[in-house]
C-alpha cells in the first residue's frame, strides 16, 4: 500500500491507529442523557453557568463555591493559577463546605527528596518538618505532645476520609481452631519458627480440659492495624509507620534499629523481634519485599530487625489483579471465618459479613486501649476469666511451634558453635 | 574556692603513679578484654544470645538488664552533676572537695547509659537514624524526646566542667607533667585571664539550668519513655516521676560517697573530712526513705483493688526474692545512716560506704525489676490470660556485659585522675 495505512477502505481515513480515539462527540439526537454526561459548554459563555448550576443542583454543596472551584480549576490547567494560590483563595472555604480539606496542594519543600526515608505518610512528614523548621522546637514538642493526646490531626494523619482502611472482619463462631491460617501466614511470609504474626487464641470460658465445639471458642490474632497505632506514636525512626494509601501499619526494615520500643507499646502482643539469623523455615520468601513505594516492608525481616502480620502487603501491591485485596491466612480458612478488605467501602468482604452476621455480637480487641483496631470479631467476645484451652489441634501437631523461649534457647546453645 | 585544699597532694596522682594503680589498671583492663569478648559474641550473633524474648505468644520479656541498667546510669548521672550545681548556687562552701567529684560521675556515667541502649539494640549500626529522623519523631516519639535530653544534659555537663576549669589549668600549666600540656592546651583554647569572671558567671547560670533540668530529666522524660505506654501494667501511672528522681538522687549520691572514700582512702586526701561524709550520709538517708516510701506507696495500690492485672504482678513482686533482697538493701544502710544521724558516735566511714554500695545494688535491682515486671504480666485481660505470662532469665553475657559497664567507669575515673585534678583548686593559690 502506498499511503502505508494498512489498507483500510472502510472509510475510517488514514488514523494509523484505529479509530477508537475518544472525542467529545456530541450526544446524538434522541437520547436524553444527564447535563452531566454531555461535554460542558465554552467557559466564557452564559451556557456554561447554567450547565454548571445544574450539575450543582444535584449535589448537597454550595453552587456558588463550585463554580468559583471549576473556574479556577480551569486557570491551574491553563497555567494562570498557582496550585498554592487556589488553596489560599479557597482552602477555607472548602474546608467550611466539605469539613475537610485533603488536596495536598500546600508547597513541598524542595528538601523533603533529600531527607532520607521520609515515609510515605508525607502528610505527617511533611508537616512535621514545616513545623520544625519554622517553629520553635518547643513549640514543636507542644504540638506533638497533642498529637500523642490525639487532639492534633495534623501529626497523626488518619486514612478514613480519603483512602480507605484495610481491614478484616473476623468470625469467631465460624473459626473452627484448625491452624491453616498460622500456617499459610508462615509459608506466605517464611517466618522463623515459633513466630505466629496471626496465632489462633483457644478459649474456654469454665474451665474444660478437653476441647468442645459448643462450649469452646477461638478466633485468630493478625496485627489490629489500628487507626491509633501506639506502636508507630513511639518509633524512633519512623520505622513503623501507617501507610497512608491503605492504612497498614508496616515496618521499614532498612531503618528499624531494633529498640522493641513498638513491641512493649502494642497491646495486643503482635510484634515478633528477629532474635536471630533467619533460617529458611518455610522455604524462602520469593514475593517482592519491597512495596509501591520502594520501601522493604515485606516477608520475614533480618535479624535484628521487628516483624509483624503486614496484612501480606506484597499482595496488595502486587500487579496481580487476583492477588490484589487477599491475605495468605484468609484464603486458607476453610470456615469463611476471615473476610479481608477495605472496612470503609459497604461492598468490600468485612462489611457485607458483618451485614450477613448482623444479629451476632461484634467487639473489638481491648477496646478500652483506645487504639481503635481495624479488625472486627463476630461472635462471643472472651470475658475477663477466659482461660486457655487445647484446641481439636495442636501447633506442634502442624509441624509449628508455639514455644518461641525454648526456640531460642536451643539456638542460644548452639550460638556459640556459629564460627 | 576551697582555701584549706593543700595543692601539693591534690596535685600528686598527675605525677607519680603507685604500683597499686598499675595493678588496678591491669585488673580493670581484664575486665574490659572480658566485656569486649561477650559484646563481640553478641554482636555476632544477635540478641539470641541475651535471655530476652518476645511477650504474646513467646513468653519472653522485650526488655531487661541492658534497659535497667540504662536508668540506673542515668539516674547516676543526673543527681552527679547536680551535686556540684547545688555546692555552687546554694554556696555550700563545706562541700566543695566533692564537687568535681559529682561532674566526673556524671560525665561518665551519661556514655555508660547510652552504652547499656547501644547494647540493646538489634541494629546499633543504624543507631544515627534515631538522629536523622529527630525532626519528625520528636512529636512523639519519648524515646527522641530522651535523645535530646541526654544530648543537652551531656554538652551541659561538659561546657560546666570546662568552665569551672580553665582558671585553674592555666594556673597550672606550669606543674604539671609535660605530657598533659597538649591535653590542657586544647582545653584551654582561646583563654584569656581576663575570662575568670564570665566563666564563673556562666558556670552559676549553667549549674541553675543543671538543677532545672534534672527533675525533667531523671524525673520526667526517663519515667515517661515508661509511664506513658498504657500497654503494659506497672509502667502506666503518674508516681513513677518522682519515684524515679528520689531513686536517681539516691543513687548518685551513692556514687559520691564511694568515689570520694575511695580517693579519700587512696591519695590520703583527709581534707574530704569526715564532715563532708557526714552530710551526703545525711542527704542520702532521707532520699533512701523518700524511695521507700514511694515503694510502699506502688505496692499499696497494687494489692488493694487494683485492676486484675497490676494485682497479679504486684502479688508476684512480693514472692519474689529479688524485691526483699531489694528491699532490704535499702532498708538497712537507712536505718544504720539514720542510726549515725541520731548518735553521731555511731558513723564509721567503711560502714557508710558500704551502706551506699548496698543502696546502689538495691536501686539498681528495683530497676531491673521494674522494667521487667510490666512485661512478665503483660497486657490486660481477655489477651493477658489467652498469652502465657512471661518468664526471663538473663544469660552470662548480659551479666557481664552489665557489670562491665561499672569496671569501664572505674576505668574512666582512674584516668581522669591522672589528667586533671580531681578536687576544685583555686587560681590564687597555685
Amino acid at each position: 500500500m502506498v499511503n502505508g495505512c494498512g489498507g483500510s477502505t472502510d472509510g475510517e481515513g488514514c488514523g494509523c491507529g484505529g479509530g477508537d480515539v475518544p472525542t467529545n462527540t456530541p450526544v446524538p439526537d434522541g437520547e436524553e442523557q444527564p447535563a452531566q454526561f454531555g461535554p460542558p459548554p465554552a467557559l466564557s459563555g452564559p451556557e456554561w453557568e447554567e450547565w454548571a448550576e445544574e450539575v450543582l443542583a444535584e449535589t448537597d454543596f454550595d453552587t456558588e463555591l463550585g463554580k468559583r472551584l471549576a473556574r479556577d480549576a480551569y486557570r491551574i490547567a491553563d497555567g494562570d493559577l498557582s496550585k498554592e494560590a487556589f488553596q489560599r483563595r479557597h482552602g477555607d472555604r472548602v474546608e467550611a463546605e466539605f469539613g475537610v480539606d485533603e488536596r495536598p496542594t500546600k508547597t513541598t519543600l524542595e528538601s523533603a527528596a533529600s531527607i532520607p526515608r521520609v515515609p510515605d505518610d508525607h502528610e505527617q512528614s511533611r508537616r512535621s518538618m514545616l513545623k520544625a523548621l519554622g517553629a520553635g522546637a518547643a513549640a514543636t514538642a507542644t504540638a506533638g505532645l497533642a498529637g500523642c493526646l490525639g487532639e492534633d490531626e495534623q501529626t497523626m494523619a488518619t486514612t478514613e476520609e480519603s483512602n480507605g482502611q484495610l481491614g478484616m472482619t473476623i468470625d469467631v463462631e465460624n473459626c473452627i481452631a484448625c491452624l491453616q491460617c498460622s500456617e499459610a501466614c508462615k509459608e506466605e511470609n517464611n517466618t522463623s519458627a515459633a513466630v505466629h504474626w496471626t496465632y489462633v487464641f483457644r478459649w474456654a470460658e469454665d474451665e474444660d480440659a478437653e476441647w468442645d465445639d459448643d462450649h469452646d471458642d477461638s478466633m485468630t490474632r493478625p496485627c489490629q492495624h489500628c487507626t491509633r497505632p501506639t506502636c508507630t506514636y513511639v518509633c524512633p525512626t519512623q520505622a513503623r509507620y501507617k501507610r497512608e494509601d491503605d492504612g497498614l501499619v508496616l515496618t521499614d526494615y532498612d531503618t528499624c534499629i531494633g529498640c522493641r520500643y513498638c513491641e512493649v507499646a502494642c497491646p495486643y502482643g503482635v510484634n515478633y523481634f528477629q532474635w536471630a539469623e533467619p533460617t529458611d523455615e518455610a522455604g524462602g520468601f520469593d514475593e517482592s519485599r519491597t512495596d509501591q513505594h520502594g520501601d522493604t516492608v515485606a516477608g520475614n525481616p533480618p535479624e535484628g530487625v521487628m516483624g509483624k502480620c503486614t496484612f501480606c502487603v506484597h499482595r496488595q501491591d502486587s500487579d496481580d489483579p487476583d492477588l490484589v485485596g487477599t491475605t495468605a491466612c484468609e484464603d486458607a480458612c476453610p470456615a469463611d471465618a476471615i473476610h479481608f478488605g477495605d472496612i470503609t467501602d459497604p461492598d468490600d468482604a468485612p462489611q457485607r459479613h458483618l451485614e450477613e452476621k448482623s444479629d451476632s455480637n461484634t467487639f473489638e480487641l481491648l477496646d478500652e486501649a483506645g487504639n481503635e483496631p481495624n479488625i472486627t470479631y463476630v461472635g462471643p467476645e472472651p470475658s475477663s476469666s477466659a482461660t486457655p484451652v487445647e484446641g481439636p489441634v495442636s501447633y506442634e501437631e502442624m509441624d509449628m511451634t508455639e514455644h518461641r523461649r525454648e526456640e531460642i534457647d536451643a539456638r542460644w546453645a548452639g550460638g556459640e558453635a556459629d564460627d | 574556692m576551697t582555701d584549706d585544699v593543700p595543692v601539693e597532694r591534690v596535685l600528686r596522682p598527675l605525677h607519680t603513679t603507685t604500683w597499686k594503680f598499675l595493678a588496678l589498671l591491669v585488673l580493670l583492663g581484664l575486665g574490659m578484654l572480658l566485656f569486649l569478648e561477650a559484646w563481640i559474641t553478641q554482636l555476632r550473633n544477635g540478641l539470641i544470645m541475651t535471655g530476652l524474648g518476645d511477650w504474646g505468644t513467646g513468653g519472653g520479656v522485650p526488655w531487661g538488664m541492658y534497659i535497667g541498667s540504662f536508668i540506673w546510669w542515668v539516674g547516676i548521672a543526673h543527681g552527679g552533676i547536680a551535686v556540684s550545681a547545688a555546692v555552687r548556687v546554694f554556696k555550700m562552701d563545706q562541700f566543695e572537695p566533692i564537687a568535681r567529684i559529682g561532674e566526673i560521675v556524671t560525665l561518665v556515667a551519661l556514655p555508660m547509659a547510652a552504652a547499656n541502649i547501644v547494647f540493646d539494640l538489634g541494629g546499633p549500626d543504624r543507631l544515627i537514624n534515631t538522629m536523622i529522623m529527630w525532626p519528625q519523631t520528636v512529636h512523639h516519639s519519648p524515646l527522641a524526646w530522651d535523645v535530646a535530653v541526654v544530648s543537652l544534659y551531656l554538652v551541659l555537663s561538659m561546657t560546666y566542667l570546662t568552665l569551672t576549669m580553665r582558671a585553674e589549668l592555666y594556673a597550672l600549666m606550669d606543674r604539671v607533667p609535660r605530657y598533659l600540656r597538649p591535653v590542657y592546651g586544647l582545653l584551654l583554647l582561646g583563654y584569656r585571664p581576663e575570662e575568670d569572671e564570665k566563666a564563673e558567671q556562666m558556670a552559676y547560670w549553667l549549674a541553675i539550668a543543671i538543677l532545672a533540668l534534672v527533675p525533667l530529666l531523671s524525673g520526667g522524660v526517663v519515667p515517661w519513655l515508661f509511664s506513658l505506654v498504657g500497654a503494659q501494667p506497672g509502667w502506666f501511672g503518674a508516681a513513677t516521676g518522682p519515684a524515679m528522681l528520689f531513686e536517681s538522687l539516691a543513687s548518685a549520691i551513692a556514687f559520691v560517697i564511694v568515689v570520694g572514700a575511695a580517693f579519700r582512702y587512696a591519695y590520703d586526701w583527709e581534707f574530704i573530712d569526715d564532715a563532708v561524709f557526714r552530710g551526703l550520709t545525711k542527704a542520702l538517708t532521707v532520699l533512701s526513705m523518700a524511695v521507700l516510701w514511694f515503694l510502699l506507696h506502688d505496692t499499696l495500690s497494687g494489692v488493694y483493688a487494683a485492676p486484675v492485672q497490676d494485682e497479679a504482678l504486684t502479688e508476684t513482686l512480693l514472692t519474689m526474692p529479688l524485691f526483699w533482697v531489694a528491699v532490704a538493701g535499702i532498708t538497712i544502710p537507712a536505718l544504720y545512716m539514720l542510726a549515725t544521724i541520731v548518735r553521731p558516735s555511731a558513723y564509721s566511714l567503711p560502714a557508710v560506704v558500704a551502706g551506699a554500695i548496698s543502696v546502689s545494688i538495691a536501686i539498681w535491682i528495683k530497676k531491673l525489676i521494674f522494667v521487667v515486671e510490666g512485661l512478665l504480666y503483660p497486657t490486660t485481660p481477655p489477651l493477658a490470660n489467652l498469652y502465657p505470662t512471661g518468664s526471663y532469665s538473663p544469660t552470662a553475657i548480659e551479666w557481664v556485659v552489665v557489670v562491665s559497664t561499672v569496671v569501664i567507669a572505674a576505668l574512666l575515673i582512674a584516668l581522669a585522675t591522672k589528667i586533671i585534678p580531681m578536687v576544685e583548686l583555686d587560681p590564687e593559690e597555685i
